[in-house]
């Protein structure tokens, strides 16, 4: 079997000798930006190849267990750390990519973040009048809309009744999601179908138009010619183990990198340092590093109901957090529990009775690094959070203090090293507004990643242009988050998916 | 003292490390009570000596770690995990059975392998572990704690004594499950077609009081 038709979808178990294609377009990777490409070229009716490292995920295949998952869903057992600062960051291996294992946020880059881009890093055209037709285009597609109220469950409303106590501003979420029943699954995946996940929104669209679909294929060099791309070439790889076996090769005339920010500079420098005369192929490395908070209510709050993340609150989204709900399988829940014996049995029998809510920062100025590990597609992640910015994550966590004593909590646990486990009232939690704060005494996550291969108006400075194509190759363009020149500020699926749209748009003309 | 004699007493002082080495790591540990494939007798016991000490018998959730038997989940974990992960979880283990050399816990015999030290002593050489000062400690225990506690919640009576069960839901059939078979299978093996289509969820929120998914009720899957 060496060829693959159009619309079709070949899995792991179909491979059986080498693999060569030719094609208008390869994609790579099928997370939220290159399922959006693939889309919308097959629908200019180009001849699309969309290759995925990881294999789909059905229903069936879904873990509830949050280690299993994570072990089966996730590159290097979503395990992987940063060094410098030492933080979790994970990045999703399977068809579909984060989308099949976010909580579906769709959030539009604010305006005075586009604007700051725009003035910093040289852009004309990233404004947010200007991308506001591409987010309306991608929310039309994936039904984009406010989470409904009976589906948010204690901890969503109990965020809100303590924001509106305040006097903060809150929103619920919008989400791609049609139809949520409250499983609070959204991390494990969706069994009610109820996600739009790429998997079953974007990618059966690219399929119907024409699209071939390579899954468990790990491409590990971009072809080129001078100055041109021409192509792609990897390995099919087992699912879980990634035991290379086959050869895949696809020729094309134009090739579109959307492997995530994390793997694309690694496939960049594998390929002989490719499209990096800018010297920025894998620099500029950011996050929203998030710190949450657990608080435990007098009455029942049944965590399990509810919208994975249904409400937030941008009210400080100049001063530089963003807070938010969070609910996550329940192991990985009782992980934040201090002690040990009975004292943690004790601590896990209030979890019926907690919520965790959660802020992610803007850390402009903590700046990391993507290299390359030697025999591996693995990145090295050097990142360091940057003092200044240590002050911003702790007043997160002092204003969700405030919140949670707001709604009622009766106890919170903070999780910073140096505190009480537990804190009993505001007055108490004053010690986290008040107290020094080093990086090392916070537990940090950072899943949204940022300006590896950053848009930048001088091609000195930038790896790719404004409309997402390398500054050195005209027929190479990059589309995941790598090519934010900062961090939004907010969480950044829909604005890498309108990014990605506009990128789409210019290539359909371009071939 | 003569070359000879410093060579014979650096070579009896290496053979005895050797040797506590060897049996530090190696002996008396009990056989367990089934074969494993990817953990070690000492890993076994260490697994299970931790647990024991984590979440030890009765309480408000009466199931202990031990009845949660996770050294067949973390050899699960490790089947499912990479090699580098499995490397990142064997070291875990023996930091944490052999830290006792450098960070003994407080008390006599708090230099013994971890697993050979009595529940108290354990609990504190945890703890002493959580508290500590130097930052790699601390993320030392909370990947361990992480790792038995995703073991213990794996056990469907913790679960459903919390009421954290997942409710049975029966997943609305997409254009997509036309499209992917399961993982390692073929596409002939979907057996589905347009036909066995089901509308999309219409947004019901999940009842409460709702049945469980089978693989998490007191009669199992």
């Amino acid at each position: 079997m060496s060829s693959v038709e159009p619309g079709e979808v070949r899995v792991f178990a179909q491979y059986d000798a080498d693999l060569t294609l030719e094609a208008d377009v390869v994609v790579v990777g099928s997370g939220p930006t290159g399922a959006v490409v693939a889309k919308e070229l097959t629908d200019a009716g180009k001849s699309v190849v969309l290759v995925e490292e990881g294999p789909p995920f059905v229903p069936a295949e879904y873990e509830f267990d949050g280690g299993l998952s994570m072990a089966r869903t996730m590159r290097e057992g979503g395990l992987r750390t940063t060094s410098g600062t030492i933080m979790p960051t994970m990045q999703a291996v399977a068809l579909g990519g984060g989308s099949l294992v976010n909580s579906a946020i769709c959030n539009r880059a604010p305006a005075f973040v586009l604007d700051r881009w725009c003035s910093d890093f040289e852009l004309e055209r990233t404004t947010r009048a200007d991308l506001d037709p591409h987010y309306e285009a991608v929310a039309k597609f994936l039904g984009i809309a406010v989470t409904p109220e009976n589906v948010l469950g204690r901890r969503n409303l109990l965020f809100r009744d303590g924001c509106d106590a305040l006097g903060y501003d809150s929103e619920p979420m919008l989400r791609n999601v049609r139809g949520c029943r409250g499983s609070g699954e959204c991390f494990t995946g969706c069994r009610s179908r109820a996600k739009q996940s790429m998997d079953i929104s974007y990618i059966p669209a690219a399929l119907r138009g024409g699209a071939r679909l390579l899954t468990s294929v790990r491409i590990e060099r971009v072809l080129s010619e001078g100055w041109r791309a021409t192509g792609v070439a990897g390995r099919v790889v087992k699912p879980f183990t990634g035991r290379p076996s086959h050869q895949v090769r696809i020729h094309a005339k134009l090739v579109v990198l959307a492997a995530g920010c994390t793997a694309t500079p690694v496939l960049l420098q594998k390929s002989g340092n490719l499209a990096n005369r800018s010297g920025q192929v894998g620099e500029n490395l950011q996050f929203h590093p998030g710190v949450a908070i657990m608080g435990i209510f007098p009455d029942l709050v049944n965590p399990r109901f509810g919208a994975t993340q249904g409400y937030q609150s941008r009210h400080f989204l100049r001063e530089g957090f963003k807070l938010e709900t969070l609910w996550a399988p329940p192991a990985i829940t009782a992980v934040r529990l201090p002690g040990s014996g009975m004292a943690l049995k004790n601590r896990l029998a209030d979890i019926p009775y907690s919520a965790i809510w959660d802020g992610i920062a803007t850390c402009d100025r903590s700046l990391g690094r993507v290299r390359v590990r030697r025999r591996s597609m693995d990145p090295i992640l050097s990142w360091k959070l940057h003092s200044a910015d240590v002050p911003t994550l702790a007043q997160a966590l002092w204003v969700l203090a405030q919140i949670f004593f707001a709604a009622g909590a009766r106890t919170i646990v903070p999780g910073v090293h140096g505190i009480a486990p537990e804190l009993h009232s505001l007055e108490e939690a004053e010690v986290l507004r008040d107290r020094p704060i080093r990086a090392t005494d916070l537990v940090l996550a950072g899943n949204h990643v940022f300006c590896t291969t950053r848009m930048h108006g001088d091609s000195r400075l930038g790896v790719v242009d404004e409309m997402g194509r390398c500054h050195d190759f005209e027929n190479l363009y990059i589309a995941d988050t790598g090519i934010f020149p900062q961090c939004p500020s907010v969480n950044p699926m829909w604005t890498g998916m309108a990014l990605a749209h506009r990128s789409a748009q210019q290539i359909a003309q371009q071939i | 003292m003569s070359l000879y004699c410093r060579f014979m007493l650096t070579a009896i002082l290496c053979a005895l490390a050797l040797g506590y080495a060897v049996s530090r790591v190696a002996i008396g540990y009990p056989d367990p009570r089934r074969h494993y494939r990817r953990l070690g007798r000492g890993e076994v016991a260490l697994i299970s000596s931790a647990a024991e000490a984590m979440y030890p018998a009765g309480g408000p959730i009466p199931s202990s770690g031990l009845d949660a038997d996770l050294p067949d989940y973390l050899e699960r974990l490790m089947t499912a995990s990479r090699l580098q992960t499995r490397i990142l979880l064997h070291l875990l283990f023996f930091l944490v059975e052999h830290g006792t050399l450098l960070f003994p816990t407080p008390g006599r015999g708090g230099m013994r392998r971890f697993s050979a030290q009595d529940v108290e002593h354990r609990v504190a050489a945890l703890d002493s572990w959580a508290d500590s000062t130097l930052f790699i400690r601390r993320v030392v225990f909370t990947s361990l704690r992480a790792v038995l506690t995703m073991g213990y919640f794996a056990h469907p009576p913790v679960v459903r004594r919390l009421g954290l069960a997942p409710l049975a839901i029966e997943a609305p059939i997409c254009e997509a499950d036309l499209l992917y078979p399961r993982i390692g299978e073929r596409p002939e093996s979907i057996g589905k077609t347009a036909a066995d289509l089901t509308p999309p969820s219409e947004g019901i929120p999940l009842p409460q009081d709702g049945p469980l998914h089978p693989g998490f009720t007191e009669a199992g899957p």
